[in-house]
């Protein structure tokens, strides 16, 4: 009987855990709204480096609390970082989660090193090593591969396999009008 | 009896003008002559364009394909198909959703750290491995390809092409490539400028301009559309002196300066498509073996 409760209590944990908030840093100065949107109340300002508590997602917006600043709004997605404080296996526990943090995981395994913190500055003398295919110089001396281009042509798909493959995905196409914009 | 006949003359010479320009207006006539007047109107239109350096659409796949081999020649596919057709799958399918859906659209993934990714007129588009890898999910993919797929519809590196190019030295290339052997060198030079504007980068207004089309091709697509800015903020999250960002930071506006527009630019216009597919689980499937 103990190994079922021992199970039932752990279960229990990490569900409350994962229940709570998300952690995350603002990355810079970013407004706090009443409403997910910029045309709403505007509650006040959140200094970057300040770390809040991410209650919903709608959108490009996230729904924050700052214990520091005292104001509970919404912030855009993007000005916030997450920060990985979660004892379990995100990958495994969260399949309705966006990804976010296992990516991060995956991220930073992948890519550890050149996270830009400061304990690593020390490593920014490694910046000069080039990288293995494009880097500027190999861009502007590379030759023609045509090989290589025929070896593409021979992947491409079509719009009838197109079709399938976004269906198969759940994926429905809809009408959008392009953003009239600043740009062009 | 004169004046029978004198009618009849005058009967004659007024039905000849009214029948006259009757006949000259038949349905026929005019159908030839507009026929006409619309050829005459193309062919000073092609005159006009040739004299602007604009290329045939043939013309800009040939020229892509030239590029893109250049990028492949510095950086050749990844040696995986089952990637490499999803990746076309992905991309094949966001570009359904644009105004040129025709192009022979190609997509690749290249062997490279670096991060970054690139378009070539005419519809080839490459991703690196290094970016590839920091992708979570299908909708971050659809982001990147999309942005890339926005500077192809919007002919982005023709233009920067066109731009750095003499026009008459452009008009000239175009007309005769194919015939001279002299001009052979020619389309040699210009497909060399266009493989170093991957190294120089195009006018940042055209990057801000893919950024927003790129959005809006992927809710299209039926995706989330803000996965593209999760995909900026995992780029802005690195070491902006890595030398596997390099050149895309030379390359692009500041990353920051990117999510800032993009984020204004989609405010309340694309809040109602984050419901979209992010489709992890299919690109998990496929994103854990390279």
């Amino acid at each position: 009987m103990k190994t079922p409760v021992s199970l039932l209590l752990f279960l229990l944990f990490t569900s409350s855990v994962l229940q709570a908030d998300e952690q995350a840093v603002v990355i810079r100065l970013s407004p706090v709204y009443a409403e997910p949107s910029s045309a709403s109340q505007s509650l006040g300002r959140i200094p970057a480096g300040t770390a809040v508590s991410v209650f919903e997602r709608q959108g490009g917006w996230k729904q924050v609390f700052s214990e520091e600043k005292a104001i509970i709004g919404w912030m855009r997605a993007y000005q916030l970082r997450e920060t990985i404080n979660l004892p379990i296996d995100p990958v495994a526990s969260q399949p309705d989660s966006r990804g976010f943090l296992s990516g991060l995981a995956a991220f930073s395994r992948k890519a550890s090193g050149f996270f830009d913190s400061k304990s690593t500055s020390t490593s920014s003398g490694t910046a000069t090593i080039g990288i293995r295919g494009l880097s500027e110089a190999e861009i502007k001396s590379a030759q023609a591969d045509f090989v290589e281009l025929e070896k593409m042509k021979s992947y491409a798909s079509d719009a009838r396999r197109s079709e399938t493959f976004a269906q198969q995905g759940g994926l429905k196409p809809r009408k959008v009008p392009f953003i009239p914009g600043q740009n062009n | 009896m004169k004046i029978p006949l004198f009618r009849l003359i005058l009967l004659a010479c007024l039905g000849g003008l009214l029948l006259q320009p009757a006949n000259a207006l038949s349905l026929d006539d005019l159908k030839k002559k507009l026929e006409k007047a619309k050829t005459r109107v193309e062919e000073s239109k092609k005159k006009i364009d040739q004299a602007q350096g604009k290329v045939s659409e043939t013309e800009e796949i040939e020229i892509g394909g030239n590029l893109i081999s250049g990028l492949l020649g510095a950086a050749p596919l990844v040696a995986d198909a089952e990637l490499q057709r999803y990746v076309n799958d992905v991309g094949s399918w966001v570009a359904l959703q644009t105004s040129r859906k025709h192009l022979p659209w190609h997509f690749g993934v290249i062997q490279s750290d670096g991060i970054n990714a690139f378009a070539a007129p005419g519809g080839y588009i490459v991703i690196t491995l290094g970016l590839f890898s920091l992708l979570e999910n299908e909708a971050q993919l659809a982001g990147v390809l999309a942005h890339e797929i926005a500077h192809v519809t919007r002919k982005h590196h023709l233009m920067a092409l066109q731009k750095t190019m003499k026009r008459d030295f452009w008009g000239d290339v175009m007309s005769r490539a194919a015939s001279d052997a002299g001009d052979r060198e020619k389309l040699k030079a210009l497909i060399n400028s266009g493989v170093q504007l991957y190294a120089t980068g195009l006018d940042r207004r055209f990057e801000y301009d893919a950024d927003i089309r790129g959005v809006v091709l992927m809710a299209r697509a039926g995706y989330d559309p803000f996965a593209f800015l999760d995909v900026l903020t995992t780029i802005d999250s690195i070491n902006p002196g890595s030398s596997e960002l390099g050149v895309l930071l030379k390359t692009h506006p500041p990353t920051a300066e990117r999510l800032d527009r993009l984020a204004v630019g989609m405010d309340g216009v694309l809040d109602s498509f984050a419901s979209g597919g992010i489709n992890r689980e299919r690109f998990r499937q496929i994103g854990s073996n390279p």
